[in-house]
């Protein structure tokens, strides 16, 4: 019993931390390569946004999420609440500035480093963007990672929007939270133990690679 | 590239099934009938039966009512008649049935050092309570328990609020009874959350079984004409599996430890 509890609430976790971080990226990406490569008007004012959002409370973005896909609210009637895309929904908004906050970062130093190379060549914005981003595969790989782990380890948006339904949305935080409120501290300790791996695995790899480089 | 795209398709797979027609049903509910397993046990076996999928939210009473109201619900299981008539006369559901029934107790450290496990009448045991010698936790959440609690006070003129010995937790019922064996103080909580309580060991009941702790709980279905998504006709067919004897048999048999937790109408 405990331990299909576990294992489902692992699954659950996986799935919408997994999601999230793929659209995180795919969003993260362009946006990064775009703000760090092109000038247009207001750019310094929308990089120090994207840096002040990478701060955003887990549980305000929550809470935002949730007031739009409510019944009551514009995007109610997707009928999104309380479902697992409503996790990942609240996630997202949670590490796409972290992840374009990085990718920016790093794009407009390597940018400076071969800006005459490049434009000497002609080369056009989409051949710098893949150039650029060929070129440190692995850092985005890493930034990657650094994501899933915020995403997965985060309890407050995930709790409100998903509602904690059993077999559902009870992901493994909102799980700790609830066995741990009922007594059931046996299968609350799996879980807390079986996040603290997934944690330390995934910031053991991250420290690797960057000291590696 | 490409495994990227697969990914986004069966997102967007993921995302377009769950707009189209519902195979689930959404329950507002109260912290007493999810953390004692009930929903679950419940919506498993009707699961079986019909293939529609019960998906229960746990809150507060009142945070029940405020989300279904708001419309992200099906049907509404809670535990506050007062409030329930007025969901249904505010024209938010379409009728209300009573669905069973168990009631609170009153619990407080072992030592009971208020010395009201022998008083056999709930004005004295409050009256002593509120003195201000001893410690009383309250929910504070608007859940069926604390508007219990409120209605218990303001009934016998007592005045609890902003005073010293009246402690506010503002969380669920088990992390209320949590703190109550932490703090040595009392508290009023449902039979059932009480009997799936596990931290015991420095907490009993001192007080039940009284007219005033009857505990009620009322089910409805969402009022399709204020809110169109409500799936009416699965919805109906719920209330009407749990009202039936097979769904009574289910809940009078759901037990914890060999005790009943919920009663049903005879």
């Amino acid at each position: 019993m405990a331990y299909e509890k576990i294992l489902e609430a692992l699954i659950i976790s996986l799935n919408v931390s997994i999601f999230s971080t793929l659209i995180s990226l795919l969003v993260s990406l362009p946006l990064g390569a775009i703000i760090a490569i092109k000038t247009f008007y207001g750019r310094s004012i929308l990089i120090a946004c994207i840096h002040a959002l990478t701060s955003i409370p887990p549980v305000c973005a929550g809470l935002i999420v949730y007031l739009i896909i409510s019944r009551s609210g514009p995007l109610g009637w997707t009928g999104l609440l309380y479902t697992p895309t409503a996790m990942i929904i609240a996630q997202s908004l949670i590490i796409i500035p972290i992840m374009s906050s990085l990718i920016l970062k790093n794009i407009e130093q390597d940018f400076k480093n071969y800006k005459e190379e490049l434009i000497t060549y002609g080369a056009s914005f989409y051949v710098i963007t893949k150039l650029l981003l060929l070129n440190r595969y692995g850092l985005y790989k890493t930034i990657a990672l650094i994501g899933f782990g915020r995403a997965i380890s985060e309890y407050g948006a995930a709790a409100i929007v998903g509602g904690s339904i059993d077999h559902v949305t009870r992901n493994i935080t909102s799980s700790i939270a609830l066995e741990t409120s009922k007594g059931n501290l046996d299968v609350a300790i799996g879980l807390g133990g079986m996040l603290i791996l997934i944690s330390f695995t995934l910031s053991f790899i991250v420290n690797r690679k960057e000291s590696f480089k | 590239m490409r495994h990227i795209f697969n990914y986004l398709f069966l997102f967007i797979i993921i995302f377009s099934s769950s707009i189209s027609a519902r195979d689930y049903l959404i329950i507002q509910s109260t912290t007493s009938t999810v953390s004692t397993g009930l929903l679950e046990y419940l919506g498993d076996e009707f699961f079986k039966e019909t293939g529609i999928e019960i998906r229960t939210v746990g809150v507060g009473t009142g945070q029940a009512i405020k989300n279904a109201t708001r419309g992200d619900a099906d049907i509404l299981l809670v535990h506050s008649k007062k409030d329930e008539i007025k969901f249904i006369e505010e024209g938010l559901g379409i009728k209300r049935y009573d669905l069973m029934y168990n009631d609170f107790v009153i619990v407080g450290p072992r030592a009971d050092p208020a010395k009201i496990k022998n008083l056999k009448d709930l004005k004295s045991i409050l009256k002593i309570l509120s003195s201000g010698n001893f410690k009383f936790i309250s929910r504070d959440d608007n859940s069926g328990t604390h508007k219990k609690e409120v209605s218990l006070w303001s009934k016998f003129n007592f005045n609890f609020e902003e005073k010293g010995w009246y402690i506010k937790t503002g969380s669920g019922m088990i992390s209320t009874l949590n703190i109550a064996s932490e703090m040595n103080a009392y508290t009023i909580t449902d039979r059932a959350t009480w009997i799936t309580f596990k931290n015991k060991n420095f907490l009993e009941v001192l007080f039940e079984k009284d007219e005033n702790l009857f505990n009620p709980y009322g089910i409805m279905v969402l009022n399709p004409e204020n809110y169109p998504h409500v799936e009416l006709e699965k919805s109906n067919q719920f209330i009407n599996w749990l009202l039936s004897n097979q769904g009574k048999n289910l809940i009078k048999n759901f037990k914890v430890s060999n005790n009943q937790l919920f009663f049903i109408y005879e």
